[in-house]
């Protein structure tokens, strides 16, 4: 009887952990795609405008920072916007705190990003090419939170980005720009075709 | 003498398919009717007199709208049964520790 009473109330907590969990999943997933998509279009056109900005118009940093500063409110109002019409026509919606604890996680990061961007372009002596390995550092870090609590696909992106962040600052500062735009532009967009695609099956 | 803990179980969300409803309610603001019913997989007729049990006991609030023409039927839990739900959570872990 007590076995029975036990067996019960575990299989219970089971139920409970699974609906709990595939609705943070699917809370999670929301517009992920697009808004990846989004930000691998951001790495793709920032990397581009900033290689233009210090080839032809002027090569230090100043320009370079108000370019990504220009970049990420665009991007973020995409973000927004893709969130808000998620909000309109998914079954199920998000509580009001998971806004606030997105804002909560993702304003730190670029503050962070852009207080230390800012930090580079002061210094003469150091390249501004650092300038989108530290963006890209942050946005990897993002990453590698986001993919250790849900999807394994963007763990490995935000691993992948770490690492090349790091050799490419070590070894190929010139070429750093182009190789880290196109593993992270191309890399965001793949993600969020495949996250897109994982969305029509839940 | 003590009340046995099964015995003090909250019913209402004793039974699988509520306790369903009640914890994808807790996790998100608002579910839809059909949503719920894909989740859970029931039928229109036993979700709607499980989501009814627990509007009577002002557990859930039911909302009807209407979008481009077509009916919405949203669920909400309400602070009534946010507050019971946890203390069904509280009641089911003691059970789980008093037995052996």
């Amino acid at each position: 009887m007590e076995q029975d009473e036990r067996k019960e109330a575990l299989e219970n907590i089971e139920l409970i952990k699974e609906m709990v969990f595939q609705t943070k999943k699917h809370l999670s997933h929301y517009g992920l795609g697009w808004i990846s998509i989004i930000w691998g279009i951001f790495c793709l056109v920032g990397v581009a405008g900033e290689r233009l900005l210090i080839a032809y118009v002027i090569p230090h940093g100043t320009l370079v920072g108000l370019w990504w500063l220009v970049l990420t409110i665009i991007a973020g109002f995409g973000t927004y916007l893709v969130y808000r019409r998620h909000l309109k026509t998914e079954p199920i919606k998000p509580q009001n705190s998971s806004f606030r604890y997105f804002a909560s996680f993702w304003i730190p990061l670029f503050l962070l990003g852009f207080t230390l961007a800012t930090f580079i372009a002061s210094i003469s002596s150091l390249s501004p090419r650092y300038i989108s390995i530290v963006m890209l550092l942050i946005v990897s870090t993002a990453y590698i939170m986001l993919g250790l609590t849900f999807f394994k696909e963007i763990l490995y992106m935000g691993i992948a980005g770490y690492a090349s962040s790091i050799l490419c600052a070590v070894f190929f500062l010139q070429w750093s720009d182009i190789i880290l735009g196109a593993i992270f532009g191309l890399g965001l967009i793949l993600t969020g075709l495949v996250v897109n695609r994982q969305w029509k099956n839940i | 003498m003590e009340e046995h803990l099964t015995v003090r179980l909250n019913k209402a969300f004793h039974q699988k398919a509520r306790l369903g409803i009640m914890s994808i309610l807790m996790t998100s603001e608002e579910a839809e009717f059909n949503y719920l019913k894909e989740k859970l997989n029931l039928t229109d007729g036993n979700l709607s007199s499980h989501l009814s049990l627990l509007e009577n006991q002002k557990y859930i609030k039911i909302k009807k709208q209407f979008v481009k023409k077509k009916p919405r039927t949203l669920c909400q839990i309400t602070e009534k049964g946010r507050q019971a739900f946890r203390e069904y959570l509280d009641d089911l872990e003691k059970l789980i520790r008093s037995l052996p």
